[in-house]
């Protein structure tokens, strides 16, 4: 029983960094129509500056924080004007395309700009051990797993309330008409990228925090990609979700069938769960009058 | 206030003596550096009432909404020649977004509404451009002008019947609060019923709201009924234009668009032989 629950705990954490992740792929399709296949690469950018500034700066906490913020919302921006913006228009595939390749050149350039070697992220936080009787949480743990939570909240008010959320969906939908309204779809796909960017950067240092920093970190997003796909690609909430799933399937298969099911059991869920909802357990049907 | 003397209002105090509200002066639209759509066209639409653009399919009217509308850039398109005036002023530089702020606004051909979100989050969109309290206001009175989006304003947009779609497309390009609305085929795919209530709809926005109104339909005869000038339009090119009842008059227009035939029953190929001719002749 111990077992298990420390299995489903350890599952919720690295879930929560999934589903992070998962938000931002979802964060991009909601309102630019896109699967950006670079998130994986941008959460290990972020880790990887949040890292720089921590042994260069300053290694306290909420630097750290806001300095990895600061950059997350540049790159995002960065990548929007420079890569996405002049694709704005071209069709669907070419632009995914174009992501792939942002993907290989952000993944190269760790080993340009840092090294090829794991580096620990210590903050002096996260890493001290709670119990709470015979089970052993780690406060990084359970702070991923708040965040993920409290951000989950945040961005569904944001996406069914404010104007510019509806905005994004609106955009997402028809861009054309969207200009028509007096909506600038430019500015509507910039801050997708620059949140999408935050979001993932936040996942990459807590990652970072509770494991390690490697040039293999961009594996999280291939891993995250299935929760994406669980939770519905439209679904930022769901996608929240699917990847605290996606997580603890992962363990538990591990943790009972062997290691080596613990990479399988998450694409084998996906192809489960997708027989029977293809769009997802909580993404939106295409609306088709008839 | 009602839409009508707020529009009115508006256009009296910084339109003091403009002869025509948007004017398309010898414009040239070329598609991706390469097909000419829209060769040497001028149309002047006067303020407060209806001009329609007639024409067959490809004919250029939509070209030269998205000119108006500023989108034309997403299709490859440019004007290379020639200008689109908005009260005395050059606009076809200007960003969309400018574009609604100013007052121009159109009703997209197909209605166009965002199928996944509510009615009401459809009319907010149309509304985006304005404050939270001003859109407020401008709902309710869309509101007043269909209350059936009223009654079905939670629900998701894209399951309702093709008629009420228009009207949430008309009602959301009202939010902007237009000076000048344009339609692209309003009529496309509705019954004749609803085509009905629409063109009251149309009618009542000039009568009542004294807005100006760029009418573009296939649909030759709803339209000249309700126009005050038409143009028609032929691959590009202003072939004819009038009052409407000089237009309605005319045998030409009688004959290849509102389907009255002089002579007797003819076969589609005379027809079509004697179109073509008559086009290269003029």
């Amino acid at each position: 029983m111990q077992y298990l629950i420390q299995l489903l705990i350890s599952g919720l954490a690295i879930g929560a960094i999934y589903g992070l992740i998962a938000m931002g792929f979802a964060v991009i399709y909601k309102s630019t129509g896109l699967v950006n296949f670079a998130q994986g690469e941008m959460t290990m950018i972020v880790a990887y500056i949040a890292w720089t500034i921590s042994t260069t700066v300053s290694g306290n906490v909420f630097v750290v924080a806001v300095g990895a913020i600061l950059t997350a919302i540049v790159l995002g921006l960065v990548i929007e004007r420079v890569v996405m913006r002049p694709m704005l228009g071209e069709p669907v595939f070419a632009t995914v395309m174009v992501t792939i390749g942002l993907a290989v050149i952000l993944r190269s350039s760790i080993n340009f700009i840092w090294d090829a070697y794991p580096h620990g992220l210590d903050l002096g936080v996260g890493r001290d051990i709670v119990r709470i009787g015979d089970i052993g949480v780690r406060t990084g743990q359970m702070a991923v797993i708040a965040t993920l939570l409290l951000l989950l909240a945040a961005v569904w008010a944001f996406f069914r309330y404010s104007k510019f959320g509806i905005a994004m969906r609106a955009v997402a939908a028809d861009d054309r008409t969207a200009l028509l309204m007096g909506i600038s779809a430019t500015r509507v796909h910039a801050i997708a990228w620059a949140a999408s960017s935050v979001i993932a950067g936040i996942a990459g240092v807590f990652f970072a925090i509770s494991y390690d920093l490697s040039p293999a970190m961009f594996q999280l997003g291939l891993k995250s990609f299935p929760a994406t796909i669980l939770g519905g690609l439209d679904a930022v909430l769901g996608s929240g979700v699917g990847g605290l799933l996606i997580g603890i399937t992962e363990n538990l298969a591990g943790g009972y069938l062997g290691s080596g099911m613990k990479e399988v059991a998450g694409f084998a869920m996906i192809i489960v769960v997708l027989m029977i909802r293809p769009f997802g357990i909580f993404g939106e049907r295409d609306i088709e009058r008839v | 206030m009602t839409l009508a003397t707020e529009a009115a209002a508006r256009s009296e105090q910084t339109a003091p003596a403009a002869a025509h509200l948007l004017e398309f002066r010898n414009v040239r639209i070329v598609y991706d550096n390469a097909i000419e759509a829209i060769r040497d066209v001028s149309i002047a639409v006067p303020e407060g009432g209806i001009v329609a653009l007639l024409g067959s399919n490809g004919a250029g009217k939509s070209t030269l909404l998205k000119a108006m509308s500023g989108i034309l850039y997403t299709e490859e398109g440019v004007i290379e020649n020639g200008a689109i005036r908005f009260r005395d002023q050059e606009v076809h530089r200007l960003a969309p977004d400018e574009l609604v702020r100013r007052g121009i606004v159109q009703v997209p051909e197909g209605r166009r509404v965002f199928p996944a979100l509510t009615i009401d989050e459809n009319l907010q969109m149309g509304g985006y451009t304005k404050t939270a309290a001003e859109a407020r206001d401008r709902r309710d009175k869309v509101f007043a002008l269909f209350p059936r989006l009223f009654e079905r304003r939670d629900q998701i947009a894209g399951y309702m019947s093709g008629g009420e779609q228009q009207m949430l497309a008309i009602g959301r390009a009202l939010m902007t609060d237009p000076v000048l609305l344009a339609l692209d085929e309003p009529s496309l795919g509705l019954a004749p019923l609803i085509i009905d209530r629409i063109y009251e709809v149309i009618a009542k926005l000039r009568d009542e709201m004294k807005m100006t109104v760029l009418l573009v339909e296939q649909n030759a005869q709803r339209a000249l009924d309700i126009a005050d000038y038409a143009y028609i339009l032929e691959t590009g090119r202003v072939v004819l234009d009038g009052t409407a009842s000089k237009l309605s008059a005319n045998e030409d227009v009688q004959e290849f668009y509102l389907g009255v035939s002089g002579s007797g029953r003819k076969s589609l190929r005379d027809v079509k032989h004697y179109k073509r001719r008559k086009r290269w002749l003029s």
